[in-house]
Formats: C-alpha cells, structure tokens, sequence
C-alpha cells in the first residue's frame, strides 16, 4: 500500500530530454508542482521552455525522460490523463471564423463539458478573461490583447488541475497583462497548480512560488524567489550618480570592507556590496576623499535577473 | 462519438461561413457538371462517321449494323482526310476507318484492323464502346466459321458462316435476348458517362477538404485539440466527418442534376446512394491523409488536383474501363474509382440490387477506412514528432 498521507504532486517530470537534429533543446530538465502552487519556468528565447511544456502536455515525442499529471503518466497517445491539464499555448490557437462563445464551446465539448454545465461555463469563464461583452463577436475582430485572454479561456474551461500557461503575455498591452497576472494570481489562490513560463523576471517575481531558471536546455538554478536571490549572496547593487576622478573613486571603494566590486562609469560608479544601507555612509566619504562629487545614490536589491546573469553570465533579454 | 460530431459541426459552421469556398465546393462543380453534361448527356446524339469504301459482305454488315444503331448519327464517307478533319472539328465525336479490301483480307484469313479516330475530351471513347461492341460480334462470328473451314467441315468460308447461322438458331434465341438488352446496353454506355463525371468530381472536390486540415494544423488549433482529452483518430473521424457530409450533398446533388436534367437513370437507388456515400467517405479519408501529410496548402491543393485527375484517368473516369486493355483494368482497380464505377455499371446496365454490388461496397468502405487510420496516425506525427 503506498503512503496516502503524502499528496501526490499534481506534475512530476523528470530528466526530459529532447533533440532536434544536433540541437539539444531540452537536456534533462525535471520537477515537480504541488496542488495550488504557481511553478515558473524562467528562461531566454531558445531556453526549452515551450519544447519542455510540449512533452509534458503531451504533444511532443521526449527521447527520454517521464511525465506524471495527478500520478498518471502522460505521453502522445495518452487520452484521458490529458483531462488533468489545460494547455494555453504560446502562439494562438484560436479559430477566427468563430465566435469567442463559438470557440469556447467546441474546446469545451473536447474537455467533456456536459452540455447541460458547458453554456454555463463558457459564459463563466468569458466573464473572468474580461470578453463576456464580445461573447458573440468573430475572434478574427478582435485586438491582440483579446485574442490572448480568449487563447487563455479555453484552458481555464474545465478547471483543470494543471495549468500550463507559455508566454501569455508577449504582445500584450499594459492593461491586458496586468488582468492576465491577476487572474493567474487568483487560480494559484484557488488551488489551481500552474506552470507558467517566461522570460520577464518581473512576472516570475510576482506570480510564482517557486521558479526554474532554464538555460540551454538545463534547469540551472530551482527555488523560492528568496533561496535563488541568496544564490548571489546578500548583495546589493548601488549606483552612485558622481563626477570628479571616478576611478580614483573606484579604487577607494574597492578597499572597502564589504565591497566586491566598484566600476567607474560615464557619470557613475556601480558598487557591488554586502548589505549597502549599512555601508553607505562609509562608502560616500571615501569617495568623496578620492576627489569626486557625489550626486545621487540608487540602491538596488537583488533580483532574479541579477541570479540569471549570476548563473549564466548572460542577461535575460537580448 | 459526440466530439467526433462536434469537431464534424465545426468544420461544416467554418466552411459555410466562407464564401469563396462554398463557391469551389458547390458552384462550381455543379457549373462543371452541367457543362459537361449538356456534351455527354443524352441531350445531343453523339455523331459517328464511318469510312467505307468497299463493298465486301463483312464490311457492308459492319455498315449496316451501325447504320442501324439510333443512339448515335451515322454519316458514310469516302475520304479518309474528311474523316479526320471532322474529328478535329469536333463535327463528328468517333471516326470509324475500315480498310481497304476489309473483305479480301478476311478471306485471306487475315485479322483486318479497323482504326477509330477520336477527340481525347470528347466523348468518344463511349461510342467505340459501342462499336466495338458490334465489331466484336461480327468477329466471333468469322472465327467460328474459319475454325469450321480450318477443320474442315466446310469447304469455305461463305459455306462455313452459312453453317455457324444455321447452328446458332438455338442460340440465336439467348441472341436475340442478348439483342433486347443491347439498347439497354448502348444507352448504358452514355449513363455511365455521368457517373464517370460524378466519380471524378466528387473526388476531386473532395480533396479540398485536405486544405482545411492544413490550415487548422498552422493555425494550432489541431494540437490544441491533440491536448485535450482527444485521441488523433477521432480528431480526423471529426474533420473527415464533416467533409464527407459537404461531398456527399454535392455527389448527390450532382446525381440528382443529372436524372432531372439529362434523365440519367441511377438503377436501384438505396444501392446507388450506398455507392455515393461509401465514395464520398474515400474521397475525404484520401483528403484528410494528404491534409496530414503536407503542410503547405497550395502544394496539397496542386498534388490533390493531379491525384485527383490522375486516379480519375486510371480509375476510368475519362476513358471507359471496357475499352482498357485487361492488364490496364486490372491495374485501374487500384484505384477506388474502377470500384465505385464497376458498381455503378452493374446498378445501370444491368439493373443489379444491393447484393449484386456488395464486393464493390466492401472495398470502398475498406478503401475508406484504412486511408482514415493512416491518415489519423500521419496526423498525430505531423505534430509530436
Ligand atoms: N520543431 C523544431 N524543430 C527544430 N528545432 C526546434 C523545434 N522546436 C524548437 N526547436 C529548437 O529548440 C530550442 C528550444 O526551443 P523552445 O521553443 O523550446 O524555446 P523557448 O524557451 O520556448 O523560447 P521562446 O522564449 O522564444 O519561446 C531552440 O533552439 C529551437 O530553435
Ligand atoms: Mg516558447
């Protein structure tokens, strides 16, 4: 008998491997989200991240590796374990002839929406993804930003256990992104499990519990924002606006206690610092002894974009 | 099965919400038949010109036969340029050349070709079926005799053919009932004409159906469907549904122009309608196996239109599967077209009911079936592999 007081994680992938001719788009990329739990995978154009969703949605061949939704395992030919996931794909995939209702039923009608439960539903669900005024307008009508919401209505339809969410975002006016975030927001509160990828780190930072920061293929780095952040240490980032001799200024901060780095720049010096609100006065009146005038202090805390470049040697964004 | 309806309905809605092509898949279809129609139906008697310039026994019973024949205008000529200049012309649809000393070469005991000149898009290739028909007869005829004088058992052939006459008044009488259906027969050989065209066209427009796949497959929507609890086999069951419904209505409306307008008679109808539908769900399995194999529309829509004239030719679509050599019918069996055909033959000409066709119906619906499979397989791979 096997152990019921430990919940089974509604997905674990594990070691998912995936070549295209030479290119190796996923190389052993593996993990697991809890019921209720908002999973980032954050990554580069050409990272894995959509490759890595198509196994595990079940619409790509894995070379190898393996995939379980609610403990049933998921591959190309499964049927009915795919009833566990709701798909919202990165490009749109949408019918424009139809109507947003006319679209939200047929997707419906393929989850095995009872007919009697599905009207009901789909005008639910128009009414979350903010088209409940367009319900009956052809889609090919409507802006980019609809369109989305609509692309991610079909995967809320029958309240899968997992969401898997690629890029929902990209292409999106402010307004349309922050009700997308919001309603991804109000899923995860409701116990929806959702795998959302990305490459904004501010999306990652505000939505999910834990985060994949995935890089050619490989997951590098896994965790809360906090364990990922403490990866680069308890550093700061502070950018002191100056002018003067900066690298005489530079050299004095280097000698600082605390202080890995200072780098004199075009009207400023960026110092990387263990704790900076500490430091801060310290830091001033040594540069102000080297010879320059000091402006204006920014202090920056550590984000995952600073992890990203920490680990990869390489921004997030090209 | 309610997906298979759903995804069915959806394809039928979407087809008929676009205008152009409601024009391809209805109008001008329908526009074609009738055109062709009007050339092939019974609406214009077919014109025959017959080159003759002997006056042997064998040639003028030839000549007489034919004369006699009113399914067809017969003119007698002299000139074999006149012939072949009103062929081209399209004033005559079949030239006949006998040769000359048709008779001498006969009695020589020497076989005597006989040449038939013909447009390649008219129609006829149905009249040589005809004559050939008759021709044939005569042949039989003229063996038999030179078997007797081979053998012999007459001192010539004259003498010989006077013996197989006599002979064959018992069988004269399976003769003359042979006679009574042979009007049926020749009037048969132009109703096969719209069913030929029936067979063709439904085929080719069926493939049409091949580009919405494709087009569902680039807009997504297909692996969309693949992620929901779908299996590829009822994906397809559910597009090829739903064209099948379009073909259908158009093979039937085809059929339905052609007994009101050109007086086609179809035979037993059930058994007809039988033959329209299982043909209809091959032309949709073979539409669906290419919209799952190709992924650029335009170049499914060229290899569908060449498959669609090419099986059509082989099938004996264009030219009658009589007059193919019987090796080359044996080969246009591989195509469902010679099928469907075969079965049309049997319900027209011969007034056959629903057991006389059902090996035709069993392959068909085979043919249906195992192109439906492949192509949900070919499906699924177009988008996990
Ligand atoms: N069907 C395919 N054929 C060949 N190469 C592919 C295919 N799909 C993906 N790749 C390659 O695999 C790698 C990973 O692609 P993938 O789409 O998974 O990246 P991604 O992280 O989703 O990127 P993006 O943020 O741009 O969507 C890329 O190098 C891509 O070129
Ligand atoms: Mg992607």
């Amino acid at each position: 008998m096997g152990d019921n007081s430990q919940p089974v994680p509604v997905l674990v992938c594990a070691d998912l491997r995936r070549t295209f001719g030479d290119r190796v788009a996923v190389d052993g990329v593996g993990f697991h989200i809890e019921r209720g739990e908002t999973y980032g995978l954050l990554g580069p154009n050409g990272a894995g991240k959509t490759t890595s969703i198509s196994i595990i949605a079940g619409l790509l061949e894995r070379d190898a590796g393996s995939v379980s939704v609610s403990g049933q395992p998921v591959t190309t030919t499964t049927v009915e374990a795919k009833r566990a996931v709701g798909l919202v794909p990165q490009e749109l995939a949408i019918y424009p002839d139809l109507t947003a209702a006319e679209n939200l039923m047929f997707f419906g009608k393929l989850y095995g929406i009872g007919s009697n439960a599905l009207a009901q539903r789909v005008d639910e669900v128009l009414e979350i993804v903010g088209l409940i005024d367009r319900r009956d307008d052809r889609t090919d009508e409507y802006s980019g930003g609809m369109k989305r919401r609509l692309n991610i209505g079909i995967g809320l339809l029958h309240s899968p256990e997992l969401l898997i969410l690629d890029e929902p975002t990209v292409g999106v006016d402010p307004q349309s992104r922050n009700a997308i975030l919001t309603s991804v927001e109000r899923l995860g509160a409701d116990g929806m499990a959702v795998l959302y990828t990305t490459h904004y780190m501010e999306e990652a930072e505000r939505l999910c519990d834990r985060v994949g920061i995935i890089d050619e293929g490989r997951i590098v780095a896994e965790g809360t924002r906090r364990e990922l952040v403490a990866l680069v240490g308890e550093r700061d980032r502070v950018e002191l606006a100056a002018s003067g001799d900066l690298a005489a200024a530079a050299t004095a901060l280097r000698g600082l206690a605390g202080v890995d780095d200072a780098t004199p720049g075009d009207g400023s010096i960026q110092v990387v610092v263990e704790s900076a609100s500490a430091r801060l006065a310290e830091m001033l009146a040594a540069a102000v002894a080297a010879g320059a005038t000091v402006t204006g202090v920014d202090i920056y805390e550590p984000d995952l974009e600073a992890v990203f470049l920490h680990l990869t040697g390489k921004a997030l964004r090209d | 099965m309610r997906k298979v309806f759903a995804i069915g309905k959806t394809s039928v809605v979407r087809l008929m919400r676009d205008r152009l092509n409601l024009f391809f898949v209805f109008v001008l279809p329908t526009m074609l038949i009738v055109v062709i129609g009007v050339v092939f139906g019974s609406g214009i008697t077919p014109r025959l010109g017959i080159l003759s310039v002997g006056d042997g026994e064998f040639e003028m019973e030839i000549v007489e036969e034919l004369m006699a024949v009113d399914v067809f205008e017969t003119t007698l000529l002299t000139d074999r340029g006149e012939v072949v200049q009103a062929v081209e012309r399209g004033e005559l649809e079949l030239g006949v050349v006998i040769p000359e000393a048709f008779d001498g070469t006969i009695a020589a005991g020497v076989a005597a070709e006989i040449e038939y000149l013909a447009r390649p898009s008219g129609s006829g290739f149905e009249v040589q079926a005809i004559v050939q028909g008759i021709i044939d007869d005569q042949a039989a005829r003229i063996r038999a005799g030179r078997f007797l004088v081979e053998e012999g058992l007459a001192p010539d052939l004259a003498a010989a053919l006077a013996v197989v006459d006599a002979a064959s008044v018992g069988v004269a009488e399976v003769e003359v009932e042979l006679d009574s259906t042979s009007p049926m027969a020749t009037v048969g050989a132009f109703d096969l004409g719209a069913a030929q065209n029936l067979v063709l066209f439904m085929f080719v427009t069926s493939l049409a159906a091949s580009a919405a796949l494709i087009l569902s497959r680039k807009l997504g929507v297909s692996k969309r469907m693949l992620s929901t609890p779908t299996s590829a086999t009822t994906v397809v069951a559910g597009e090829t549904l739903g064209r099948f419904l379009v073909a259908l209505t158009q093979g039937l409306f085809i059929a339905v122009v052609a007994a009101l307008a050109f007086g086609v008679d179809w035979g037993y109808l059930p058994a007809a309608l039988a033959v329209i539908v299982a043909f209809a769900a091959v032309g949709t399995g073979a539409a669906m196996l290419i919209g799952s194999t190709f992924s650029n529309d335009e170049q499914a829509g060229g290899i569908g239109t060449f498959l669609g004239l090419g099986l059509g030719a082989l099938g004996g679509c264009m030219v009658p599967l009589e007059i193919f050599s019987p090796t080359m019918r044996q080969v246009a069996h591989v195509t469902p077209h010679a099928w469907a055909l075969d079965a049309f033959s049997e319900l027209i000409r011969e007034d056959a009911g629903f057991g006389d066709i059902l090996n035709e119906l069993a392959v068909l619906v085979g043919f249906a079936t195992v192109l439906i499979l492949l192509a949900a397989w070919r499906f699924r791979r177009s988008i996990t592999a």
